[in-house]
């Protein structure tokens, strides 16, 4: 029914972990990419699950995972009293 | 009656012939985001959409839409489905003088039935989580209203927070949340931070419909949501205290996530297509992790669609961000006759007003700009005369076209801030603004031909009445 999937559609890592399967057995599982966090369900149409068919403007990287900037920026600890 | 949860109010919907009950099997995407994007375009009097057959599912209930047109805005006001846009402003205004209504706390809450804790929990096996658009980088929660305390001052009521924010679904019982520096929130989250702890949170799904307008409401830091709730429906509003959290949680929701943000760490998240219509992330954000999940048996998960306007979020967004901002402008300048910030959450915002003296109608669009909503979205201020109606577009526009010279009244302002999701900020988070003033000039004020201006005349009133009468009747 669906090829399986073997990398992550958004940046093409290959480790994926399954997260969850559908209550009714074998319709559809989601998945999810253990360096990006991209997660997304196996029956979604293929410009959502394939990396062949996955927009260019969505893709992401592993430096634009290591450049995303901290929202918000972690503060300083307040001073011990 | 006001209703004191979510099914209450999608049974008056079904009534009110608002609910549009989807029995064909779909899919979990793209179908149900792709009807909850089309919904709107059926109108003013568009539907609430409910889904109960979609595949791979055994048990899935939910609702899209629920706030999704005036028609429903209206009924979840306990206001004719017919009521229009402006009178809907005016009405909540009136209730708002009501504010504040205590909560009434009330045992048993439904969700107490049901309960994962700890390493059992799991997201998955209570919602039916889909996703919205393309480019999203999950499945998101984005119509849940979240509860959360002052750290420094846990114990002020006033303080304590009930807000809608973007929640993505990290894994089974962890999520990430946006904490947008202008929201309460995030000074939550930054005491919390600045202390070394986590921040305690009450994630609440599936609520009646006036806590979800309530908790997406720009209330003052110090203003409690419950409070306006309670102004609002015309009775307090129901509480329960949450079992893990303690924390004030609407009695009548489907689902209560508790948890923590964690303090000090933050990971990638989204893109999410947001409330502008425009995709943001991938960006580094907090985490929650999920401790407790509180259900009722067969929960019905309520989510919103959001992509390009107008969308159930604007319209959840309209009224209640122009009322705040109305409060706020008349309280200095009692010319002020109507506010219309119904667009992208306020970033154009749209004010009518008697002019005192020339040059007046400018200082009250400057004003926009310092009020605590409008510091960090009014981008654009189009003032006009007290004649126009700021919800009357082609009035706006005929405003614009005929009492605006842009050699004095367009004054741009440098460098202020914006919420960083604004799409045409210069750097995220600071954009230039810009008042248009396009009002008649009076007094000193002395440009412009303006003559004798066309009025209505005084018969027309009474010939809209006797026309809409016969126009009934065909």
């Amino acid at each position: 029914m669906h090829e399986p999937t073997t990398v992550c559609p958004r940046c093409a890592h290959d480790t994926l972990e399954h997260v969850h399967a559908s209550p009714v057995p074998g319709i559809w599982d989601v998945l999810q990419c253990v360096r990006c966090l991209y997660m997304w369900r196996t029956s979604e149409p293929a410009r959502r699950s394939r990396r062949d068919a996955y927009p260019e403007s969505f893709r992401m990287t592993g430096d634009d995972i290591e450049a995303a900037g901290e929202v918000p920026v972690v503060p300083p600890l307040r001073a011990a009293s | 009656m006001p209703h004191d949860d979510l099914r209450g109010f999608l049974d008056a919907l079904d009534k009110e012939g608002q609910l549009l009950r989807v029995t064909d099997e779909v899919r979990p995407e793209p179908d149900i985001a792709a009807a909850a994007n089309a919904a709107p375009r059926l109108g003013d009097a568009a539907p609430a959409l409910y889904f109960d057959n979609v595949s791979g599912f055994t048990s899935a209930r939910i609702a899209m839409n629920v706030h999704g047109s005036w028609a429903n805005h209206a009924l979840a006001l306990g206001l004719p489905k017919e009521t229009p846009a402006k009178e809907q402003v005016a009405e909540f205004i009136r209730r708002w003088e009501r504010f504040p209504v205590a909560p009434e706390w009330r045992e048993d809450p439904p969700w107490a039935r049901n309960t994962l804790e700890g390493d059992d929990v799991d997201v998955f096996r209570v919602l039916p989580l889909i996703r919205l658009n393309d480019g999203d980088g999950g499945f998101y929660i984005d119509k849940a209203a979240v509860v959360s305390k002052d750290p420094d001052d846990p114990e002020n009521s006033g303080k304590q927070n009930v807000g809608i924010y973007r929640i993505e679904v990290k894994g089974r019982r962890r999520l990430a949340l946006q904490p947008v520096p202008m929201h309460d929130i995030a000074l939550h989250l930054r005491t919390a931070e600045e202390r070394g702890e986590d921040l305690p949170v009450a994630i609440t799904l599936g609520n009646d419909p006036v806590v979800t307008i309530a908790a997406s409401t720009p209330m003052k830091y110090e203003e409690n949501e419950y409070e306006l709730a309670g102004a609002l429906r015309g009775a307090p509003a129901p509480i329960a205290e949450a079992p893990l959290t303690g924390l004030p949680v609407p009695w009548g929701s489907e689902v209560v996530i508790e948890g923590v943000i964690e303090g000090r760490k933050r990971e990638i998240e989204g893109p999410f297509g947001e409330f502008t219509g425009h995709y943001s992330g991938g960006r580094s954000m907090p985490v929650i992790r999920i401790d407790r999940i509180s259900y009722r048996t067969d929960p019905i998960f309520e989510h919103l669609y959001l992509g390009m306007p107008w969308t159930e979020c604007d319209y959840l967004i309209a009224a209640n961000t122009a009322v705040p901002l109305y409060k706020q402008l008349k309280a200095d300048f009692p010319e002020v006759q109507a506010v219309n910030a119904s667009y992208t959450h306020g970033l154009v915002v749209i004010v009518s007003t008697k002019k005192r003296y020339g040059g007046f109608a400018k200082a009250v669009g400057l004003r926009v700009l310092t009020t605590p909503h409008g510091l960090g979205y009014a981008t654009t201020v189009i003032v006009v005369d007290e004649d126009v109606d700021p919800f009357n577009l082609p009035q706006v526009m005929w405003a614009l076209s005929t009492k605006m010279n842009p050699a004095g009244d367009l004054i741009t302002i440098p460098n202020l801030p914006v919420v960083e999701l604004a799409p045409q900020a210069q750097s995220p988070g600071i954009v230039d603004k810009l008042v248009i003033d396009a009002t008649t000039p009076v007094g000193a004020d002395r440009r412009g031909n303006y003559g004798n201006q066309v009025r209505d005349l005084p018969e027309t009133a009474e010939w809209l009445s006797r026309l809409q009468a016969l126009a009934a009747r065909r």
